[in-house]
């Protein structure tokens, strides 16, 4: 009989085999969105932060602060935003969005595997790789993705599925272990 | 000895049939073991009760139809051919009572003639009414196996999957085609829907063999490949997306980690189908009694089960595969008594066996449901064996459903083999091996007693009717379908298609293939509806959605109300209270004094940029840019036809921002619509709309008393009605808007969600100070009634205009906001539309969802939306529409529900039965 690769408590930090699935503690998180003269904030904000403003399906940024585009022109901002309404000006705005979200890691090798359950996204591919994110829907949940690393990958959640998902990735990680 | 056999040793799997106990082998089949324990009966047919044994060896099974499991875990209908036994496997015939042997539903067999296709139509007629009392007795005398009663208690998975390739079939062709594309360094994903590689290669001896195939698996596997066992591409969709039907365990057998079945979504870059093909019966008289079998079935029992499916075996044929049969047979120690070949000499003469050409045969004969002798009309005699076991084949037909699903734009015919070939497709799909090639047939002899040669066995059509059908007019094949039943079965034609579209043709004297073709629709085999509904089987497929508050409220143990995907509190009972209790003394404090309540659910929406109130009179149709900052005001919106979809209230929060609120029902469609409205009509715009429903977690406080609590909490004064502040509540930054849904001076307070335990805490604390109390959806519900508010999915159900709802003096007189254009058609300003009324109870109760008529007998003029008892006062009211509501004040109407049997008199008011001036709104 095989062991399940994954035990879990809600608001906790849990290892596993494959896959530990880590409740993050809510954090500062933004909408930022440009709305006009986008290559004159783009070279706004690579001035004053020292990197550029992520592509699509691409994250990126400092321990400080990271954006992941998720739409054409929509970033999530994640950490310190405040130097961000001088760089935005009258071209964008940043709206606070941190209280409807949580985030959950998935590290281990299983994560990928894992995020193909009830999924519709590619997560197996090699090419969905460390500073890539994807909005996408794991068993009928809209949520967003950012490959933080090989082997971890950050989940934004809407908080009010959140419970269920997490029970959802447990059961699912269970049987993927059968 | 006669009957199927086997000859005992390795037996170790104890399973029952119909509460026999029995042994089987790992590996065998239901139908095998069954066979290989002597039992050649394992069901009774769906119409005519007639004795029905195991016909094939795959999912094309018609005949061998069984329920296995107990409790939640029974599968009805299960194939025998296609669940492998297990140990404690239980399984049960179906439609017989009391036996399978005896069948007391057998004499409808007795009265086939008077029981032809169309029957139904011909016999049921009159009134609906009749009909529910035929249908009593049809649904004893017909049918399948039970659906369960208790719910399944295992899960069901759905898993995405990628590949360059997706094969499906791991035959020779298929093995091979994977293992090129893997070589090719291509991405590969191979199925099989049996639980062994190749089992054609068990079937029959060729060069390769099961060695062979486990080697082209494990190179697979090496290159990246994946394989999967007993899964079935049950259907072919848009896109090169396939759905697979994996099973973890088999049907009725609990799985060793609950999970029952996973279904793949599987995009493919390309698609190769190795599916093989499915044998045809021949059509003569009794070809479905119990002994009955097609002739590569038989062989798979002889060679991969060791079975043998009968002692003494006539055989007929149209093609060279069946002398394969006999060989294997005569390998086997049996005796083939004579093979009767459709073809004309000199086919099969030098097999050596004992064949009679252009034969066909006449019919079988047996007894106590068992085959006992074979008849033929040979060269005009008639012969006659003494046989257990008829041995058929009437040629192939490719396995070429889902190259038709994937939009295959035709079928190629294949004249000689009498079969269709998967032609030219839209999507990027290719047929190999078995399934886009057959060799050819000889001539299928039209039987002598059609009324009794079956070609769908599930459905009992037989030739017969399928001329009963010509005869009375059905031309085409989609009404042939439909007025015979034929190919409706569970197992969808595969075996009686062919057959039936050849009776068309040669009834029309075309072709077959111009005598057209039914369409191929997923599934390919049954799917259990679980496996669709997938991990939310047993939650109505969904998730529950908690509030940020979930936990606060769950501690005081309220009654739960489900709305939407959401859960909220419906009622606070106290000690001994029912929910109407609950909720009335809920209600009266909030009119009396004070109350709160969680108003997180509401769609709440950001609205940002120098032309957020642009952008915001293109989506309200009220007017917004004149609102005073910190200021609020009542909203609703339109759909481009001009109907009211939704409402709620707008916020000038500062210069460029603004906050827009709308219905928890709505909030999904209302996101969507924002969206649409920024990204494809107003992408010029310089404005940020983000959904902010979850960020901010709601508390309102409504009642006389509103004013001094929020007084008390934020430690100034709070905002007038329609107005907003920032302020601050247990050292928490919050926004408090003073609304009112409840009639009474309220206001809602919002805070980042993830900071709003302590809030709620202290205005509770403040609460219960002044004598308050927490309120549900239910009170919520009474105190927006008696105040006349409208509610999304209720008044608002996308079928009525503002002026119907008596909205049509805020609109935006500008214009320019969605909806404008389709209000000014003439048929929504016409007489006679259905517009929003108040209705109070003159004797009686008002039942909620009761049409609304002026008198017994007459058309519904309207229907009641929502009731509700006057909180204070007592008495029941309603809100409803009513046609031409606005003339018909003062009249009196019946409100009659004749599906809850209660009805009242009521008189038909404005729809405010509280503080019409709004005076307790304010200070």
């Amino acid at each position: 009989m095989s062991l399940p690769r994954i035990f879990m408590t809600w608001r906790g930090i849990v290892i596993v085999t494959d896959v530990t699935i880590t409740h993050l503690p809510a954090a500062t998180l933004h909408a930022l969105e440009i709305w006009s003269n986008a290559p004159a904030v783009a070279k706004r904000f690579e001035a004053a932060t020292g990197f550029a403003l992520p592509a699509m399906g691409r994250s990126g940024g400092s321990d400080a602060l990271r954006l992941i585009r998720y739409e054409p022109t929509v970033w999530l901002a994640e950490g310190d935003v405040s130097g961000l309404p001088a760089i935005l000006s009258e071209d964008g705005a940043l709206t606070a969005i941190g209280g409807g979200i949580v985030r959950v890691r998935l590290s281990g090798q299983g994560w990928r595997s894992l995020l193909m359950e009830g999924g519709v996204f590619d997560a197996e591919s090699l090419a969905f790789g460390p500073g890539c994110s994807a909005a996408t829907v794991i068993d009928q949940v809209n949520l967003r993705l950012h490959v933080e690393s090989e082997g971890c990958c950050i989940a934004f959640v809407p908080a009010s599925f959140s419970a269920d998902l997490m029970h959802f990735w447990k059961t699912a990680a269970e049987t993927l272990a059968g | 000895m006669s009957g199927p056999s086997r000859s005992s040793g390795g037996e170790s799997i104890n399973f029952t049939f119909d509460g026999k106990a029995l042994l089987g082998r790992t590996g065998d089949t239901l139908a095998a073991a069954l066979l290989a324990n002597g039992i050649g009966l394992v069901g009774r047919s769906f119409k005519y009760h007639r004795p029905r044994g195991i016909m094939t060896a795959g999912v094309e099974e018609p005949n061998a139809l069984v329920t296995v499991g107990t409790g939640g875990r029974t599968e009805p209908n299960t194939r025998a051919t296609d669940v492998f036994v297990y140990e404690g496997l239980i399984a049960r015939s179906q439609n017989r009572w009391p036996s399978l042997r005896f069948d007391v539903g057998a004499v409808i067999g007795l009265f086939a003639k008077a029981l032809p296709a169309g029957f139904y139509y011909k016999t049921f007629f009159g009134s609906a009414r009749r009909w529910m009392f035929y249908e009593y007795f049809i649904r004893r005398a017909a049918g399948l196996g039970a659906a369960p009663v208790e719910a399944d208690p295992d899960r069901f998975a759905q898993r995405a999957a990628f590949c360059d390739v997706l094969v499906v079939g791991a035959g020779p062709a298929g093995l091979i085609a994977a293992l090129t594309a893997a070589e090719a360094g291509e991405q590969v994903l191979l199925v099989e829907q049996d639980r062994v590689l190749a089992p054609s290669l068990l079937r029959d001896q060729q060069e390769l063999d099961a060695v062979w195939a486990d080697e082209v698996a494990t190179k697979i596997r090496a290159l990246g490949g994946r394989i999967l066992l007993r899964s079935t591409a049950s259907g072919y969709w848009d896109d090169n997306l396939i759905t697979l039907t994996q099973r973890q365990t088999e049907p009725g057998q609990e799985p060793a980690d609950g999970l029952a079945q996973r279904l793949w979504h599987v995009r493919a870059g390309r698609v190769i189908l190795a599916a093989g093909a499915i044998e045809r019966p021949l059509a003569f008289a009794h070809n479905d009694r119990p002994g009955v079998m097609l002739s590569q079935a038989v062989r798979s029992y002889i060679r991969r089960f060791g079975v043998l499916p009968g002692q003494r075996v006539v055989i007929a044929t149209n093609n060279d595969d069946a002398y394969l049969t006999a060989r294997a047979l005569r390998d086997a120690g049996v005796q083939v008594l004579a093979v009767l070949d459709t073809r004309p000499a000199p086919a099969g003469q030098a097999s050596g066996f004992p064949v009679h050409n252009d034969a066909l045969p006449l019919s079988t004969s047996g007894a106590r449901h068992h085959l006992t002798g074979v008849s033929a009309r040979i060269n005009g005699t008639t012969h006659y064996w003494q046989a257990d076991l008829l041995v058929t084949s009437g040629g192939f037909t490719p396995v070429v459903h889902l190259h038709m699903q994937a939009g295959g734009a035709a079928l190629e015919w294949d004249a000689a083999a009498q079969a269709f070939l998967p032609g030219s497709a839209r999507q990027n799909v290719t047929s190999i091996g078995a399934a886009a090639s057959a060799e050819p047939i000889g001539p299928t002899p039209a039987p002598a007693n059609p009324g009794k040669a079956f070609i769908d066995f599930q459905n009992d059509v037989t030739l017969g009717d399928v001329d009963l059908a010509w005869a009375e007019g059905y031309r085409s094949v989609e009404h042939l379908k439909r007025y015979t039943t034929l190919g409706m079965a569970t197992d969808q034609g595969k075996l009686s298609n062919m057959a039936a579209l050849g009776r068309l043709a040669e009834k029309q004297g075309v072709a077959i293939p111009e005598a057209g073709l039914t369409t191929f629709r997923p599934p390919y085999t049954p799917v259990t509806m679980g496996l669709l509904a997938g991990a939310k089987a047993k939650d109505g497929g969904a998730h529950v959605r908690r509030l940020a508050l979930y936990d606060v409220h769950a501690a005081k143990n309220p009654i739960w109300q489900p709305l939407g995907y959401w859960f909220r509190p419906r009622a606070y009972p106290t000690a001994g209270e029912t929910l109407a209790q609950a909720a009335l003394r809920e209600a009266k404090s909030v009119r009396t004094n004070v109350g709160m309540t969680d108003v997180s659910t509401l769609a709440k929406f950001e609205v940002s940029g120098p032309d957020a109130a642009a952008f915001l009179e293109i989506i309200c149709a009220t007017s917004v840019s004149k609102l005073a900052v910190g200021r609020g005001r009542y909203t609703f919106m339109l759909r481009e036809d001009g109907m009211v979809f939704d409402d709620g209230t707008v916020w000038r929060l500062a210069e460029n921002r603004y906050l827009l609120t709308s219905s928890t029902g709505g909030a999904d469609r209302m996101a969507t619509h924002i969206s649409y409205v920024r990204q494809y009509l107003c992408p010029h715009l310089r404005v940020s709309a983000v959904n902010v429903q979850e960020h901010y977690a709601g508390i309102a406080v409504a009642g006389p008393k509103a004013k001094v609590v929020l007084t008390a909490l934020i430690g100034e004064e709070p905002p007038r009605h329609m107005s907003t502040i920032p302020a601050m509540i247990a050292g928490i930054p919050v926004l408090v808007l003073a609304a009112s849904y409840s009639g009474e001076r309220a206001f809602e307070i919002y805070i980042e969600a993830s900071r709003a335990a302590p809030v709620w805490a202290a205005c509770e604390e403040e609460v219960i100070r002044h004598s308050g109390c927490l309120y549900g959806m239910e009170a919520m519900e009474f105190l927006r009634i008696e105040k006349g508010h409208l509610v999304v999915g209720g008044e608002i159900d996308g079928r009525l205009t503002p002026h119907d709802l008596a909205l049509d003096r805020m609109l935006n007189k500008a214009g320019g906001f969605i909806g404008a254009s389709g209000l000014s058609r003439p048929a929504l300003s016409a007489p006679g539309r259905r517009q929003l009324v108040g209705l109070e109870a003159i004797e009686g109760i008002i039942p909620e969802g009761a049409m609304l008529i002026s008198s017994k007998g007459q058309s519904p003029q309207g229907h009641i939306t929502a009731a509700a008892f006057r909180i204070i006062e007592g008495g029941s009211i309603a809100l409803g529409q009513l046609e031409g509501g606005f003339s018909h004040h003062g009249e009196e109407l019946i409100a009659t529900s004749p599906t809850r049997g209660q009805k009242a008199r009521v008189r038909v008011v404005a729809p405010h039965f509280y503080d019409v001036a709004g005076d307790r709104y304010r200070d």
